[in-house]
């Protein structure tokens, strides 16, 4: 079903404010590059498990921390691979019927 | 303002050395306190080697209370890789340190170094000639605030 509200993503890592923040910056443009509207934000993995996105998305050190957190959780290995994240968002929000 | 640094041609043994040293930049340039490079390392023994963001590079960084007195940056240059256990992006050969005071202040310096990495600031850091040329990578790769 698609969605009828903005796409909530978080990226995640361990303290929250270096290397999340450079994922988020790789996913928004992975996400324009889609034509995806979305709110990304990134905190570290404690914080995360309060929240309630629609997407995780982080290193596999840490969404195996928060694996149920999410519909979409997505482990990505380098923070900059805008391409390979955009490959992965692609076929897991058109699972989710987020994306056509 | 954005203090950068940088430091070429470092023997490391191991990971922690390679931090420390990374770190140890910015204290020596004002940039952080002294307990700034042991913080580093314990966000890597705590969390897990996930700074290595990418292949072969590393944003060494702890949290703004552990001795951030500005925001600075500074890139390292090792004389031989070393292991961080990353799954996919070890052995690493660059360490990019950061530092800040605040949490909120930081965030126009490394959106900068993220847009440069993604244009291939580290192939051109690891093709700089020595010291000077990193520096000047570096300081073109950030705001001119």
């Amino acid at each position: 079903m698609a969605l009828d509200r903005q796409l909530e993503i978080l990226a995640v890592c361990g303290v929250g404010m270096g290397s999340s923040l450079m994922l988020k910056m790789t996913a928004e443009d992975a996400l324009r590059a889609l034509g995806i509207e979305a709110r990304v934000e990134n905190t570290d993995v404690s914080t995360a498990r309060g929240m309630t996105p629609d997407v995780v998305i982080g290193q596999g050190m840490h969404t195996s921390e928060i694996a149920d957190l999410a519909p979409v959780v997505i482990t990505i290995s380098d923070f900059l691979d805008k391409e390979g994240l955009e490959v992965q968002l692609r076929e897991r929000l058109t699972e989710q019927g987020w994306l056509s | 303002m954005t203090i950068a640094v940088a430091t070429d041609g470092v023997a490391a043994a191991d990971w922690r050395e390679a931090v420390v040293s990374a770190a140890s930049a910015l204290v020596d340039a004002g940039a952080a306190g002294e307990g700034y490079p042991e913080a580093c390392v314990r966000v890597v023994e705590e969390n897990g080697p996930y700074i290595v963001l990418t292949k072969g590079l590393a944003l060494v960084h702890a949290r703004p209370e552990e001795g951030g007195l500005a925001v600075g940056v500074g890139v390292t240059r090792l004389a031989a890789p070393v292991e961080f256990g990353h799954p996919d992006n070890d052995p690493v050969d660059l360490l990019l340190a950061f530092c800040t005071p605040d949490p909120d202040v930081h965030v126009g310096t490394l959106a900068a170094l993220a847009r440069a990495l993604s244009g291939g600031l580290a192939d051109r850091l690891r093709a700089a000639a020595g010291r000077d040329d990193l520096a000047r990578e570096l300081k073109e790769a950030l705001p001119d605030d």
